[in-house]
């Protein structure tokens, strides 16, 4: 017979032994960061993982959180919550690159005595491996952030022999790396602190390495992973802090991953205390209780993200710019933020560039006042481009995602759509499909609504590519110019504003102010919202901080 | 009766080819289902896209690709998602089925339990309150939508009433390994067997009803009560006994849907990573590889099922056997 | 699939079971036909005529909105209304309620008024829920019951023909039967969905757009014909192996005769006893397609719809799912009723006069 236990007993043996565990975790030896915060197990939760752990290939932001404190590149972005995280600070190189050559050149000295987990030593050589790798497989940025080094040209063609002859150089013995470049580029050093410039062991496959973890230099390693179960973490025992702003020491001693579940079930689970914090967005119609009930648990951080609606300036009715203009008139950005959760959660916007990014100037010209911000919409004036534009009537369908965000806004626009005299209908699609579906112009998709968020902070990620010529691939499903606009001049200014950026990044962004107002000018999108990411956190969460780039800093958070 | 099995045998295996291929068909009929530029990454370049496409055989006329997906999930075992680049299909899907197994086998006994408590109880007291009660329950059982019930079920026991005493004990949503702590593991699953048993209870309690009702008016068990057996003996040992049997058959075909995966919105709902989450996920982002393996996993069961279901009906009544 | 979750064994225990032997005595043609049967046996049944009546009701409530929405809630409830407002208590309220405590989170629509306007409170788009259940009804049952009829004329189509001609015929249809059993139904609804995905369809003269109904019609009309198909091959196979056809084959009456005397009225008595509980079923099923958002498309509405909308306003506003889950369970309930009732008229098996 089992004795009977109450729940309550059955609680308290419970925690009994997690306290045994957490105590045979951390040895009073190992604590050496600040003081008794050091120690203890993250718990998070997450719907679903998202695939290979191989950190050239993941491009989820969900798992580039993690390769923070994972993986190094030459150099990264600052490990630090708030406006300093955008600055790209040395991290296995000694220093910043000595740049030379006209901004063609980079030399890097690498820092010695950097271990990867498995105990070997970091050189020169797995640097040149990495990069070779990233074109080995078939990296997802491969052909748009790399493609500028030497030689990438001929690995983009032929992976499988990529040597980056010329483009990679390096000196084993002095413990340097140049790098060569075809023409300068103002935001290579953003691109190298993406972790798809990750610097991995030179033994390492030269594949996908799908769900076997490869070793890193970072803080932490993975000691077990199961995509459809769970993820743990621990400390590389070969790691010593080098730099706090590059890679800092953690302070839990294991990330316990954990995947399933429901986002409801997340939310109760955090609020129950049987969890800490949760990947997704917790769902809306839990927002208002949460924030009445759990203010301290609630963080608010905005996003370099840009929700939008993409109009096909190539397929009728929208190849009027009349029509797309009305459009950008009619849409009351308010009641949009409402599907969105509110003002707190989203904020209004009528430009491509979010606040705060470089190159935002506030602007505002599809409003009842235009001028600096939003303020209504002018039904008024979408009506009588409509009318002038004669195509009153005609068919047009959104197609939207398949989350309860998406497809309310779809389901708004084809209330706005028919008030303006329109035959609208919507189609919803998983999400997964949709991206790709709304791509292709074989797919003749009018409008739809889609998401970008921001790789680093540079203008040029999100005009030049959502906008530009190099960007519209007809009949592809990767053609992330989903408007389809290709606008000679404008083209030309960007480019020119990318070139600029090599030697004044500030009047650059002025020259992109002057682009975001010329682009909205021909109206290829409706730009809805700057949505804020929303961190759900256990009581025992402490140290929040908050990087534009890796979200929430998991390795800097303590438990106790 | 051999070569009724082997006839059988060879039938499923039609089938399943056939199912493969429809599926692998209707996939590539499906505008955007093209995985090259989804695992390719978001705005990669045409070169990456194409070389991509190259290192998958996407690029392979259509039944090339289909001989080297079976070959594969068959021979080789080194199937990999389109979706999650990297993840081995064959060994997902074994970790996936104990999952599986312990929702629909936990639920699978409490409905023939209560299903058959049920069906006795109501065909006992037939025309009674109890038999009114009981069936009106089983109507209601049957005509909810279980992904609602789980939903309403979750609602209470997670959130509205989690912290009272009745609730404070459910543990949150998802799997603990019975091998990890098999009372942990009960605890977790309970909502979602009596989730999934509800519908069946009352499946099942009106069937196995329905057949004692039916063989009371048979000619031998109006023998046996004219014999002056006792009415409790007649109600369990022959009219239940007799009535069982298509109850049985049909426990079979559930069991082998259900185990193949049909439990998907039970599993979706209470966030139990089962091969019914597993074939979910995988349909809403078209990951052909785990599609075709779930389905032909699933198949493999229903027909399995439908097989053995046939063959019992042919030992019972030759009269499906042609002539 | 979950399809399969909600089968209901009652029509199954048809599908395995032997098909019951023609009418004792050998009597080539039964009195009374199966539909006049069912009719004088119906009326004479209160729990029929209940059922009855309340499916009648519950058709006839659905087939008042657009009454409802124009003279009671006043909207229209195909269109967004986030910035809405309505009188309560003399104040003018806002539809969408932002929340104004704690952090601000969150924004929620207004709750049943239990008044004739917002009755059952608002969805996310700020739309009357009543108002939209009254139609999502409508497109309810009308897709259930179209997707009974396809279902029963292919099934009574592909049991006859495959248990009347036997033989190779049989065999691929038999294995076309598993084989659209075993099949995954969600790819296909998700595949067809995105290719109908805003073009549209023309076979001569029949035209579908993709906002059109038709499609989940035939999905769910196409998913259980084997559950029908098998029962009716099996009767077929009964009867013409059945001593009295026998007979009647040796004295030569022809074969279309025999079909037309004896296996299409055993067919037909199959297929009634079938439709309310396929229908039953179909509905459920509706609602577990729109679960994956292939289906009615918005802005219109059908129960599913209205349930998956009421998903994200689970624990703030129960209601909204609540209401279509129960309007299912009820409607559901009904027709099981009545299809038990006209299952023991018909079925010579069953028990009559409990």
């Amino acid at each position: 017979m089992i004795p009977k236990l109450s729940p309550e007993r059955v609680a308290r043996r419970a925690a009994t032994a997690l306290a045994l565990a957490a105590l045979a975790g951390f040895g009073p030896t190992l604590a050496q960061a600040e003081g008794d915060h050091r120690g203890g197990t993250l718990r998070l939760v997450s719907v679903s993982s998202q695939g290979t752990l191989d950190p050239h290939i993941n491009y989820t932001s969900q798992f580039w959180q993690l390769y923070a404190f994972l993986y190094d590149g030459l150099v990264g972005f600052k490990k630090v919550g708030g406006a300093d995280s955008k600055e790209v600070v040395p991290d296995l190189a000694e220093a910043m690159p000595v740049i030379s050559n006209d901004g063609k050149t980079y030399t890097f000295t690498l820092r010695k005595g950097i271990k990867f987990s498995d105990g070997s030593d970091m050189t020169a050589t797995d640097v040149l491996a990495s990069f070779q790798r990233i074109f080995k497989v078939l990296g997802p940025t491969a052909g748009t952030f790399y493609n500028g080094i030497v030689g990438a040209d001929t690995c983009l063609a032929e992976p499988a022999g990529c040597t980056l002859d010329g483009g990679v150089i390096i000196d084993e013995a002095a413990g340097t790396v140049t790098i060569n470049l075809t023409a300068a580029d103002p935001e290579f050093l953003f691109k190298l602190s993406a972790p798809h410039a990750s610097i991995l062991p030179s033994e390492t496959t030269p594949k996908d390495n799908g769900n076997e973890p490869i070793p890193g230099t970072g803080a932490y390693m993975v000691k077990s992973y199961d995509a459809n179960n769970s993820m743990v973490i621990v400390r590389n025992p070969a790691f010593k802090e080098w730099s706090k702003d590059a890679q800092p020491d953690g302070y839990v001693d294991e990330i316990d991953y954990t995947f399933g579940g429901t986002e409801e079930a997340a939310v109760n689970a955090i609020m129950n205390g049987q969890a800490d914090w949760m990947f997704d967005t917790p769902p809306a119609d839990r927002l208002a209780e949460l924030s009445t009930t759990a203010p301290d648990q609630i963080h608010l951080s905005p996003l370099a993200a840009w929700w939008y609606a993409p109009m096909n300036v190539n397929l009728a009715p929208f190849d009027d710019v009349r029509v797309r203009q009305a459009l950008n008139y009619a849409i009351d950005r308010d009641a949009l933020v409402s599907l969105f959760g509110g003002p707190a959660l989203a904020q209004p916007v009528c430009q491509v560039l979010p606040p705060e990014f470089p190159g935002h100037e506030d602007q505002c010209i599809y409003t009842q006042d235009p001028g600096t911000s939003w303020s209504a919409p002018d039904m008024e004036k979408a009506q009588a481009l409509v009318d002038e534009s004669g195509t009153k009537g005609a068919k047009i369908t959104v197609v939207t995602e398949d989350n309860a965000a998406s497809r309310g806004i779809g389901t708004y626009l084809q209330s706005v759509l028919s008030d303006l005299g329109y035959d609208a209908a919507v189609q919803t699609i998983s999400g997964d499909i949709q991206f790709t579906y709304i791509q292709n112009t074989n797919n003749k998709v009018q409008l739809s609504i889609s998401q970008w968020y921001a790789d680093y902070p540079a203008a040029s990620n999100f005009l030049n590519v959502l906008f530009g010529c190099d960007s519209f691939h007809p009949g592809s499903d990767a053609s992330i110019n989903i408007s389809g606009m290709c606008d000679q001049e404008i083209d030309a200014r960007m480019k020119a504003a990318i070139a600029l950026g090599a030697t004044d990044q500030a009047a650059a962004d002025k020259d992109w102010a002057k682009i975001d107002a010329a682009v909205m000018e021909k109206s290829p999108a409706l730009p809805l919202f700057t949505p804020q990411q929303v961190d759900l956190l256990s009581t025992r969460v402490g140290n929040y901080q908050f990087s534009s780039l890796h979200h929430w800093l998991i390795a800097n958070a303590w438990v106790q | 009766m051999l070569a009724a099995m082997l006839s059988r045998l060879a039938r499923m295996v039609v089938v399943m080819l056939g199912i493969s291929i429809l599926t692998f068909l209707i996939f590539f009929a499906t505008p955007g289902a093209d995985p090259a530029a989804r695992i390719a990454g978001r705005n990669a370049a045409p070169e990456t896209v194409a070389a991509v496409r190259h290192d998958f055989g996407l690029d392979q006329p259509i039944w090339v690709q289909y001989g080297a997906m079976m070959r594969k999930m068959f021979i080789t075992g080194d199937l990999t998602s389109f979706v999650n680049r990297g993840e081995k299909i064959v060994p997902t899907l074994r970790a996936a089925a104990p999952v599986t197994l312990s929702l629909v086998a936990g639920a699978a006994v409490l409905w023939m339990a209560l299903g058959a408590l049920t069906g006795i109880l109501a065909a006992a007291t037939r025309g009674r309150w109890p038999d009114k009660m009981l069936m009106g329950l089983s109507m209601m059982a049957v005509a909810m939508p279980v992904f609602w019930v789980g939903e309403m079920v979750n609602l209470i026991t997670q959130s509205r009433l989690h912290n009272t005493w009745a609730f404070s004990w459910v543990p949150p949503l998802g799997y603990v390994p019975f091998t990890e702590s098999p009372l942990r593991w009960a605890l977790a699953l309970v909502f979602p067997w009596l989730t999934l048993a509800f519908l069946y209870i009352g499946l099942y309690g009106r069937m196995l009803r329905t057949g004692i009702i039916e063989t009371y008016q048979e000619d031998y068990i109006r023998t046996a009560r004219a014999k002056g057996l006792t009415a409790r003996r007649v109600l369990l040992k022959h009219a239940t006994r007799s009535a069982i049997i298509p109850v049985v058959i049909m426990f079979g075909m559930d069991f082998g849907v259900l185990v193949g995966g049909a439990a998907v919105l039970t599993e979706v709902v209470f966030g139990l990573n089962g091969v019914g989450r597993l074939t979910y996920q995988a349909l809403k982002v078209l990951d052909l590889p785990m599609i075709m393996a779930s389905v032909l996993y699933a198949s493999f069961f229903v027909v399995l099922a439908n097989a053995i279901v046939d063959l019992l009906c042919i030992l019972i009544d030759p009269r499906m056997r042609r002539k | 699939m979950s399809l399969y979750e909600s089968e209901d064994p009652d029509m199954t225990t048809d599908l395995d079971t032997p098909p019951p032997a023609p009418p004792a005595g050998g009597d080539p043609a039964p009195p009374l036909g199966p539909w006049r049967r069912a009719l004088r046996g119906l009326a004479s049944s209160p729990a029929a005529v209940l059922s009855g009546l309340g499916i009648l009701l519950i058709v006839l409530a659905m087939a008042l909105a657009p009454a409802y929405a124009k003279y009671v809630a006043k909207t229209d409830p195909f269109r967004s209304g986030l910035s809405a407002k309505i009188m309560i208590d003399g104040t003018r309220v806002p539809v969408m309620q932002r929340s104004t405590e704690g952090l601000g989170l969150g924004v929620t629509p207004i709750g049943p008024t239990w008044g004739p306007q917002y009755f059952l409170g608002a969805d996310n788009q700020g739309r009357d829920v009543a108002a939209r259940f009254l139609y999502g009804g409508q497109n309810s049952l009308f897709i259930a019951g179209a997707a009974t009829l396809l279902c029963l004329a292919c099934a009574a189509l592909v049991g006859i023909v495959a248990g009347y001609a036997g033989g190779a015929i049989d065999a691929v249809l038999s294995n076309l039967i598993d084989m659209i059993w075993a099949f995954p139904v969600y790819l296909l609804a998700i595949s067809l969905s995105i290719v109908m995905l805003g073009k549209s369809f023309d076979f001569g003269p029949i035209h579908l757009s993709s906002s059109s109904l038709i499609l989940p019609i035939v999905i769910i009309g196409l998913v259980y014909v084997p559950y029908v198909a098998r029962p009716v091959r099996g009767r077929v196979i009964a009867i013409t192996n059945s001593e009295f056809v026998l007979a009647a084959r040796a004295l030569g009456i022809r074969p279309s005769r025999i079909l037309w005397r004896h296996i299409l009225p055993n067919v037909a008595t199959t297929l009634i006893v079938f439709a309310p509980m396929l229908m039953a079923l179909n509905i459920v099923t509706e609602s577990s397609l729109s679960f994956l958002s292939v289906g009615v498309q918005a802005p219109n509405a059908s129960w599913g719809t209205i349930l998956q909308d009421g998903q994200a306003l689970l624990y703030s506003r129960p209601v909204v799912s609540m209401a279509p889950g129960i309007a299912i369970m009820v409607t559901v309930m009904l027709l099981n009723l009545f299809g038990d009732v006209l299952r023991d008229i018909l079925d010579p098996k069953s028990v009559r006069g409990r």
